[in-house]
Formats: structure tokens, sequence, C-alpha cells
């Protein structure tokens, strides 16, 4: 297996297989860097592990550290980025089960008198079969906002409260709060991923669709950009964009929306104008790697037509320097 | 297809077009909407195609099935089974081709009719058609018919037969002998045939499913199963056959007949159509009777033979194309995961099933997806306006401006927070009053008295009233006139405090607001030094700013009017102008202009219309309050004043919180609501040094933003912001965590420097002072050993690069010696972790510029690669 780091070809070498799982695992993810190198899996029969390499040099030695039972098939999981000290670390699982009713989020929390991870919430509003789900970077705040994919897209926000009142050696207790939620897929939302302040997020879902939220100052979450997976254009986005602007309270929005420079967008020199997302899409990275040769040559048709979207262009990397 | 459920076939070479066949054959072409805009006819299939009916046939009555020739010439030539066991050539569309011509209208007569079940066309050897019939007593049920086959010796032989099928007037078309006849003795339900070899044909007979060789016909492989419907072979996976009986549907493996590989989970109403997808590796779609609802089954590994213990990922998905029940549906040969389904009564829709995308956004505000096999990048419009960019974008472009790494000018953020955050720019406004007022104090320390007051300028203007004491009140008098203003003004030196961080006076006991409205007049806040001059009871002041700023303004009439309206000012309670000036003043836009007829109209000592209009900024509002307020109410308003600033997270508040716990308070609630860490960061640091800093919360803040500038690669940005930080807080420089040590003793150079204060401070002495002067020492202080040697100039450590020659190019000295801090880290010693090979880093880096493998000889370390994190470089300037 290779890989393609700017130019340089790496190659890419296993270093270790990890056989406890007796059921397919369903998510891998690593643990936040303040804690070291640590391996989280869920699998199937609802088994979350997580694994650590005590020496980063050896990376063929992993030992199994904790092994929590959830109940529920797990479908992914998601760590709280968080590395301030006033937060232990924090897993949330999310479970594609439909057999149980019942919440289908479980949030657990490492216990430093324990040791252990202990079922900290379950978020018992999500009830649907749970895809993805993903804590939100910190950067600093006092809360934690946890965006979960099921069949809408919700935000969630959790507000832990204060040592004094819940019990000193008990899990965190957590205020919940359902900032969000949208059914705009219109099908089941497939992954949702924030970016590094967490001030967007982006979902995909059965629709094809790429959709982009993003927060005002007073928390109300809207939509602020709709875009094909296939990088088509999307019919009628433009005045959904328009009659969501951020922080309709402020009068200087207003006005800049209402003036020339802010009402048009427009996508990079390659692609044609249109009016619509703020956001664009206009690269189409590597050509696909032969992964099955037949698919490719079915695709080949495609890929020789010239498309006006589909061209690569660089973008330029250090604009600012 | 039993005559009224429409059946849809893809042409297998115009990816354009396609068959929808019920009682009759009806070509249609697709198109996407901006081809055919208001073409007659054309039918809506979704959002961006439309489909053109082109032609329709109705001579063959009676059909079960249709396939469709898989050679590009003649195209549109069909072959329809019919109820009688028949199997008609018919073509849709005017191919003048003589071959097409010879071929349509030929017919193919089993010797016993019964009905056609299924047909094929044989994908290499076009000529052969396979057809699979019911049974009938011992006859034979798989018939293998050669289209190109004359009629003539066939007429001949069976010539009595022809006429028992009689109707055919042009009995010259008619064929009766197949070329194979198979299954004998059974009925054949679907037909495939094999990619592996032309030769080879995979039949779901009656209860069996049978491969016949037409090698040797006389053998044939079979296996005993339901799951005979619908034969198909994956076109990616050539051994991979898929069939269907009810509801369930068994994955075949062609190398392991015995058994299916799979069994899928049953449906519960019976499956009428199963098709591999054309484009896509190992994605099944399924199709039951009275269903909206296409099933998918994406098999993601191969299942082999071998090792029945590996479990088959199958992930199964429901796509719902249309709200109608579907009565059947065709993959797109090519385009990715298209389909075009149909319902009973006709109606068409174009589907896509996507598949599922995989989102990541990258540190620098793009996102990627993968949706099918192509990447998409999506990066936010680099012109849209300040105030809808992310806070992301805007720390990244703050962090490249050097936004608060100038300790000096901390003014200069001002300038680089943007134009669109009022908040963060008076926030900056306010950092450089109490560090210049610092400065002013500590510069004449002597003749102050002050210094007890020292440690308040950073504590904000809460903390600072409520030490106040000594408050002198006084009735004042207009300025320029002796009539008493009907006003008390409170004086005291911690109020005049507060006055200069409000920015309304500078540093002196004595109250000129002169130079602060001159300096508004220059920034053309017209209305603002109005109101200012105005609480200072200078009428005459704010008449002249309001008329300066009319004419500055080309005339603009409501300053004059405003003007004009001051200078009616009367102190006379029930007078008109009082009463219009009330009621009128709050249809006036300009929020320092409403407050200037609310202070003259208002009662001595009650100034809400002034200290509640949320609209003027906080600190001018602070400065009234100390000027107008009486000691008893002064504190309680500003308490009120910062803990709405605190709920809100409003930055302007920080001027009565000061970078007390207070303002960590507020600060934690301005980047709970906007993530801004960065400005957290530089702030808190000027709290610095002082408990704030220690604050957990503020820590969180720092390390966060430091984590933000790593992943931005902003390397040398936050080098800098270590530095300024380690200037202001000491304790956060981290310890030393590597040690040069000697190789014979184990101590630390460094230490062992240290440890004998005559011979210098740590490395410098090693070369890096760059002092002539200075003795280079290249031994280890503990034993006296020599210290290693640098592996390209062979000299010992601790010999300054400049003295070694040859190393690098000369024109490379010359740049190296340019920058002269990197001048001094070119004699730092460097090592490689893996292989202990190293030396001055200044030869290093320019060993490694052309080189991948150490400069030892015989050492096949590649050093510079180990780290895949070696390879990038940082994003930022120095």
């Amino acid at each position: 297996m290779t890989a393609c780091v700017r130019g340089a070809v790496l190659k890419m070498i296993k270093r270790t297989t990890l056989v406890d799982s007796r059921t397919s695992v369903t998510d891998v993810k690593f643990a936040p860097k303040h804690m070291g190198l640590m391996l989280t899996t869920c699998s199937a029969d609802g088994v979350v592990r997580i694994y650590e390499a005590p020496d980063v040099m050896n990376l063929s030695q992993w030992s199994l550290q904790h092994e929590i039972s959830c109940k529920l098939s797990c479908s992914c999981i998601s760590w709280n980025p968080s590395s301030s000290r006033t937060h232990s670390p924090m897993i949330a699982v999310g479970s594609d089960d439909n057999v149980n009713v019942g919440g289908k989020v479980q949030i657990y929390e490492y216990n430093e008198n324990t040791r252990k991870y202990g079922k900290a919430e379950t978020l018992a509003t999500v009830t649907d079969p749970v895809h993805d789900i993903a804590f939100a970077p910190n950067l600093g705040r006092s809360f934690h906002v946890l965006a979960v994919a099921t069949k809408d897209v919700r935000i969630f926000k959790l507000l832990p409260l204060r040592k004094e009142l819940s019990s000193s050696s008990g899990p965190t207790k957590f205020e919940i709060q359902t900032v969000a939620q949208f059914e705009n897929h219109n099908s089941q939302v497939w992954r949702v991923s924030w970016n590094i302040t967490s001030t967007l997020l982006a979902s995909s879902g059965d629709d094809g669709c790429v959709r982009l939220w993003k927060a005002n100052y007073m928390d109300n979450w809207k939509c602020t950009g709709i875009l094909k997976g296939d990088g088509s254009p999307v019919n009628g986005t433009s005045n959904q964009i328009f009659n969501s602007p951020l922080g309709s309270a402020n009068q200087t929005i207003q006005n800049s929306l209402n003036g020339a420079s802010a009402g048009r967008y427009f996508f990079p020199p390659l692609d044609p104008p249109r009016a619509g997302s703020r956001w664009s899409s206009y690269a189409q990275l590597l050509p696909p790697p032969t992964l099955i040769e037949q698919t490719c040559d079915a695709d080949s048709v495609n890929s020789q037509l010239p498309h006006p979207r589909r061209r690569y262009t660089t973008q330029p990397e250090n604009e600012w320097v | 297809m039993s005559g009224s459920k429409p059946d849809i076939l893809w042409s297998p070479h115009h990816v354009d077009r396609y068959v929808i066949c019920d009682s009759e054959l009806s070509l249609y072409r697709i198109e996407s909407v901006g081809n055919s805009e208001a073409k007659a006819g054309a039918l809506r299939l979704s959002e961006e195609t439309t489909a053109t009916l082109l032609a329709i046939n109705s001579d063959t009555p009676y059909m079960k099935c249709v396939a469709w020739y898989p050679k590009h010439e003649p195209e549109c030539l069909l072959a329809v089974g019919q109820a009688n066991g028949r199997i008609v050539l018919t073509s849709l569309g005017q191919s003048h081709n003589s071959k097409c011509k010879d071929l349509m209208g030929k017919e193919f007569v089993p010797k016993h009719a019964r009905q056609c079940n299924t047909l094929a066309w044989n994908p290499v050897d076009s000529n052969w058609l396979a057809a699979g019939l019911d049974k009938h007593r011992a006859d034979f049920s798989v018939l293998i018919w050669d289209i190109s086959s004359k009629f003539t010796p066939e007429a001949s032989v069976t010539l009595d037969k022809i006429r028992l099928s009689a109707g055919d007037t042009d009995a010259g078309l008619v064929v009766t002998k197949p070329l194979y006849e198979l299954g004998q003795n059974d009925a054949c339900l679907s037909l495939c045939w094999l990619p592996r070899d032309q030769k080879l044909l995979l039949a779901g007979m009656h209860r069996n499913l049978a491969i016949f060789d037409l090698r040797n016909t006389s053998q044939k492989m079979f296996v005993n199963t339901k799951a005979i419907q619908g034969v198909t072979v994956d076109p990616h996976f050539h051994d991979r056959v898929a069939s269907f009986f009810e509801g369930q549907v068994a994955i075949w493996d062609l190398r392991k007949f015995e058994k299916p590989v799979l069994t899928l989970t049953e449906q519960p109403k019976p499956l009428t159509k199963v098709a591999w997808c054309p484009t896509r590796t190992g994605l099944l779609a399924t199709l039951t009777r009275d269903s909206n609802i296409i099933r998918l089954y994406d098999m993601q590994h191969t299942p082999t033979p071998i090792g029945d213990e590996t479990e088959p990922t199958i992930i199964e998905r429901n796509v719902q194309p249309c709200e109608n029940h579907i009565a059947s549906f065709a993959w797109h040969p090519s385009s990715q995961n298209r389909m075009v389904v149909v319902t009973p009564n006709r109606s068409m829709t174009d589907f896509t099933v996507f598949e599922r995308i995989s989102l990541a956004w990258s540190s620098t505000g793009s996102l990627m997806w993968a949706c099918g096999r192509h990447l998409y990048e999506c990066t936010e419009e680099r012109n849209a306006s300040s105030v809808e960019k992310d806070i992301s974008t805007k720390m990244r472009q703050r962090a490249q401006s050097r936004y608060g790494h100038d300790t000096e000018q901390v003014w200069r953020n001002y300038l680089l927070a943007g134009d669109d955050d009022p908040q963060l720019k008076s926030l900056w406004l306010f950092f450089p009053i109490p560090a210049s007022l610092m400065k002013q104090y500590t510069e004449d320390l002597e003749q102050k008295p002050l210094v007890n007051k020292l440690p308040l300028v950073y504590s904000g203007i809460k903390n600072i009233v409520k030490s106040s004491s000594g408050t002198v009140e006084s009735w004042c008098c207009w300025n320029g006139s002796d009539r008493q203003a009907n006003v008390i003004r409170y004086h005291s030196d911690e109020r005049c405090l507060a006055l200069q961080l409000c920015g309304w006076i500078k540093r002196g006991p004595e109250i000129d607001v002169e130079p602060f409205l001159q300096s508004l007049e220059v920034e053309r806040e017209w209305e603002r030094a109005a109101a200012v001059a105005l609480f200072n009871l200078d009428i005459r002041r704010a008449i002249q700013i309001l008329n300066k700023g009319a004419s500055a303004e080309k005339g603009d009439l409501n300053l004059n009017v405003v003007a004009m309206a001051l200078s009616g000012y009367t102190d006379e309670k029930n007078s008109l102008w009082r009463e219009m000036c009330s009621s009128l003043r709050l249809q006036l836009n300009n929020p320092h202009l409403c407050v200037m007829f609310a202070f003259l109209t208002s009662e001595p000592g009650s100034y809400d219309g002034v200290l509640y209009e949320s609209s003027m900024a906080v600190r001018d509002r602070v400065a009234f309050a100390c000027m107008f307020l009486s000691d008893s109410q002064l504190p309680r308003y500003i308490e009120k004043l910062a803990s709405e600033m605190k709920e809100a997270g409003n930055l302007e508040g920080i001027l009565l919180t000061g970078l007390t716990k207070d303002g960590v308070d507020l600060m934690e609630s301005y980047v709970d609501r906007t993530g801004d860490v960065q400005t957290a960061s530089f702030c808190m640091l000027k709290g610095s040094p002082g408990e704030v800093v220690k604050d957990s919360r503020v820590q969180c803040w720092i390390e966060n933003y430091r984590n933000l500038l790593d992943a931005w690669r902003f390397w040398h940005k936050r080098a800098e912001f270590d530095i300024h930080r380690s200037k202001l807080d000491p304790s956060s420089k981290p310890l030393a965590q590597v040690f040069v040590s000697c190789n014979f003793c184990g101590k630390s150079i460094s230490y062992s420097c240290s440890a004998m204060p005559h011979q210098g401070r740590g490395f410098s002495q090693y070369g890096v002072s760059g002092s002539p002067t200075k003795s280079k020492v290249t031994s280890c202080p503990g034993c006296r050993k020599p210290l290693p040697r640098c592996a390209l100039c062979l000299m010992n450590m601790g010999t300054p690069v400049s003295s070694c020659p040859g190393a690098g190019k000369s024109d490379e000295k010359v740049d190296l010696s340019k920058d002269k801090k990197l001048a001094q880290l070119n004699n730092w010693f460097t090592w490689c972790h893996n292989c202990r090979h190293g030396g001055h880093t200044g030869h290093m880096l320019s060993w490694f510029r052309d080189h991948t493998e150490c400069p030892v000889s015989a050492c096949t370390c590649k050093c510079m690669q180990l780290d895949t994190t070696g390879n990038l470089v940082p994003l930022d300037s120095v």
C-alpha cells in the first residue's frame, strides 16, 4: 500500500494486527494527542476497545487497556478532543441498532479513581440508528458540542455541571441541550465532520449532497451551503442562502448582504459563475487510483470528457506567506 | 414481463437510450435538461434529465422477454420471446444496414409451443441467442439459436413443422433447427452466458442451477437449489453469480458451486428483479413486488471460496427513487450508480444512488470529500465579506499578520483585528492605555503618591470605583457662561483614573477632554465628539463640533439641525423645548445625538437615558457614569453593566472587569460564543504577572491556541508566541528537555558549564556566541575529553561552522551568514536519533538538501525520511 504526500510516495508498512474483536469492527479512532498514542475500536457486538502503544517508536506493540461493553451494536465512536485538565477523557459511542428502543448515543467518561471508563450519559432523544458521531474541537470552551448523524443531523451541547452538584467521585453530570436538528437531507445522514474551530459542520447524506452548517453568535444554526456530492450545481439554493444571513440581528450584516460586494458569489475562474453557495467546490484532486481496474475502465468514458468543473487546479497553499 | 407490467432495458451501446417494454416496445432517449429546453413531448425524469420517445414497435404480440443485441451493428436489434415459444428478431429505428434487414422479422420456432421465459445473447459470439422455455414432456428447454443461419437447409428438413406453425406468410424467415438443444425434460427460467468462456451457459432450471458447456453438451454441472430465478453474473467478478427465489437472494461462487456463498436476508415480498451495478463492484440492487424501495446490497469483501469463517461485510441500504410502486429498473451502463426506474403506469424516474460521502475538514478550512471515485475539495470563498468569514479563517489571517505579537505597539492589534468587530477593536483600544499609564507612573514614581493604585490599572474600573474615597461633589457651570448647570459632578482620584482608562482624558489632575475631542474630530466621529463635549458641559464646543462636522460631511443637514436644537437649550422645566426634545430625541438614529438630548432633558442624578443606551460604546457610558453618578449609584451601575457584559461575552466589558477573575469569566463566555482563543490568549497574557494567567481556563486557551498554530503549520508564529509568552509569564518557560551529554563522563555539557559561572552561560561558548575573543570549547568541561566530531567537516563540535571550509557551497554560506539567527543555530549539535550520527546543524541541513542518506560512509540510515513530518514545511514566514 502506498500513499502520496506532497509528491513524495510513502510506503505504508503494516505494523500490527489487532485481533481481539470477534465481530466486524465498525469504527477506529485515535485518541486525542495529549492522551498519548491510543487507538479505539468499536465492533458490532457492542464492545469498545482502547489500545495503547506505550512506545511510539515500536508500533508493533499495542496493549489492550480497556474494554467497554456498550450492550448495543456499535457503529461509530468519537473522542472528546478537549485537552483541558478539567475535562476527563470522554468517548461518545453511537449505535446502529434498530431492535431496541432507547438512546443510541452513549457517552463514557474515564474515572480517575476507579481507572475505568463509566457511562456518563445516554442521549435519550436519539432513538434511530446512528451512523456517525463527532465531538467538536473544544477550543477552550466550557462545554462540549456533539454532532450526530442519524436520520437527521443533530447538534447537542453538553454543559458539565459543577462538581459540587454531582457527587465528586461519580461521573460528570451534564446538562444536555439539543441545539439544532436538521432534516434537510430528507434521508439518512452518513457523515458529520467539524472544522478546526468547531464553527462549521459538514454533513453528507443519502441524497448525495454535502451540507454545511454554521451558527451565528446567537447560537442559531443555519445551513450555509449545499453542494452536490459530484460537484454539480444545486438548483434553487440561491434563495436559501440569501434568506439565511448569519446573525440576522446584526445590522451590519444586513447591510453587507444588500451591498454589491457580498451579494454575489463567484466560483473560481475555472468554473462558470453560479449563484448559490458561498462555498465552491472546484478542485477535483488526484485522478482516481486504480482500486478496481474494471470500474476505472467503465469510468474512463466520463473522465475523458472535458468537464468544466472537473479540472484539477492547484490551490495556492501558502497564499498569505 | 406479463404484458401489463413494463420492463426496462438499457441500450448496450448508446448510453442515452433505453427501451420500455410492456405490450409494445418504446425507445426513449435521455437528455439533460439544458439540451432540450421546452422540447415538446419530453418527459421529465429528474431535475436534470428528460426523456424523449423516439420510436414505438408494436409488431410483436404476446411478448414474454426481450434481449438487446450486444454488438454495435446492427443497432437497436432486439430479440423478443413470445408466449408460444417463438423468438422474433425486431428492431427499433430506421437502420438501413443490409445485415439488419436480413435479420429483421426472422423467427425461431421450437418444436413444441410453450412459453419462452428468458433470452440471452452470447456476448462474444453474438450470433448465438439462448432461449429458456417451459417444460414440454421430454423436450429440450434450453435452445441456442444461430441467428445468421440460413433458413434454406432447415426449411427442407422441417418443412412439415413450418406448416404446423402456420400463419407465417414469409416462411423463408422461419428457423426451426436450433444450434444446440439442452436441458431435456426440464424447464428453464433464467439464463446467462458466463464471461469466463463463451461456450459456458448458466441456466436456472426447474429445481437446479446448471452450467452447460457447449463444447461437451452431454455433460452439465449442476447444483440443486430453489434459487433459480434471475441468474446474473457480477460484471466485475466473473465467478460471482446472483439468483433468487421468492424473497431470498443467493450469491454463488462458480469456483465452489456446491452451495451459495451467501444468502441475503429474506425480504417479505417476492423479488422481481436483481441486478449487479455495472459501474461499481459488489453492489447488487434488488426489487420486490409492489414496493417503492430498491434495496441495495453492498458487498465490500469478495467472498472467497476458501475459509468459511470469514464473515462477509454486507451493507444493506434502501433507496426510494419515487413515490409509486416500481415495476422495474435498469442500471445505466456507464454513469456511476445511475438507474432509471419505471412504474406500472409507465412513469419513469432517473435516479442516482449516491455513495456514502465521507468528509474531512483540513486545518486550513477546506473541506474534502470522496464521492464515487472522485475527490472534491471545497474552500470558503476568498472574497467573502469579513462578517461572513469563519473565525478559523479570521484567526489564521490575523496570526499571519502578527496579530497580538507586537508588544510595544499594542494599538497595532486594533488595525489587525479587522473592520467588522467593534468589540475586538475596543478591546485593543483599551489595552494601550493601562500600559502607558503604568509606564508613566513608573517614570514619576517619586513625585506621585499614587503608587499604591498602580496595580489597579489592570484590575478594571469595577474595582477602581469600589475603592473610591474622598469624592468631591460640585455643582458645575456651563462652560463659558455663569449659568449654573443643573448637574452635580463628582471628582476623585479613582474616578479620574477611570476616565483615563476610558480614554477621555490624559494623565494629569485636571480634566481636560480637549485632546480627546480633537482626536475624535480627526476620526470624523462628530456625533460622539459633540456628546463628549456636552457631557463636559461645553455646549458651545459641542455646537462647534457639529457645525464642523456638517461642513466636513458636505452639509449634513442632520448635524446642523441638531446644532440648532442644542443652541436653543434652556433649563426651564416646563419649556416647549424640553417637551419636544424628550419626545423627538427617540427618533434620532444616531445614539450619540440621542443621548445628548437625553442628558439635557434629564433630572439631575437620573441619567438612565444615557446609561442604558446600549448602542453607545461602553467606555463612553462608563466615563459618563464616573462623572455624574454618586458614590452610591456608581458601583451599582458598574456592577450591573459588568455582569451584563459577562453574560454576553462582550469584550468591551474588559474595561470594567479588568484582567481579574471576572475578566476571565467574561472572556470565557466570549470564547464559548466565538471560539476566538487567539484574542483570549493574548489578552490574558497582558494580565501577567498575576493570578489570571494561572487560571486553568486561561492556560487551556493558550494551549489551544498553540495547537491551532501548530495545526496550521505556523511554527514560526508558535515559537514567537512561546517567546512572547515566556517574557510575560516566566513560569511558562518549559524546562530543557534535551541535553547534550558527554560520551565519556555522561554529564550534560551545558550543565557542567552553568555550574562554572566564569565560563559563561549554557551553550554560548560552544561557538554559538560568535565572539572571536572567547576561547572555543571543543572538549567536555567535565572530563576534558574532546567532543565528538561533525560527520561532515570532521572538526570537533564546538568549532564554529564559519571556520571550517568547504562544507557547503560558497553561495550558500553567504546566504546563511545573512541571517544571523540561523547562523547561530548552524553551530548547534544535531544528530539522528536512529543512527546517532550528526554534526553541525548548518552542515547537516545543507547535506540533506541534496541527500537522503546519512553523511557517514557505510551508514545507510535515511535520517531525514524517518520522520514523515520531516517533509513538511512551515506555512508561515519567519
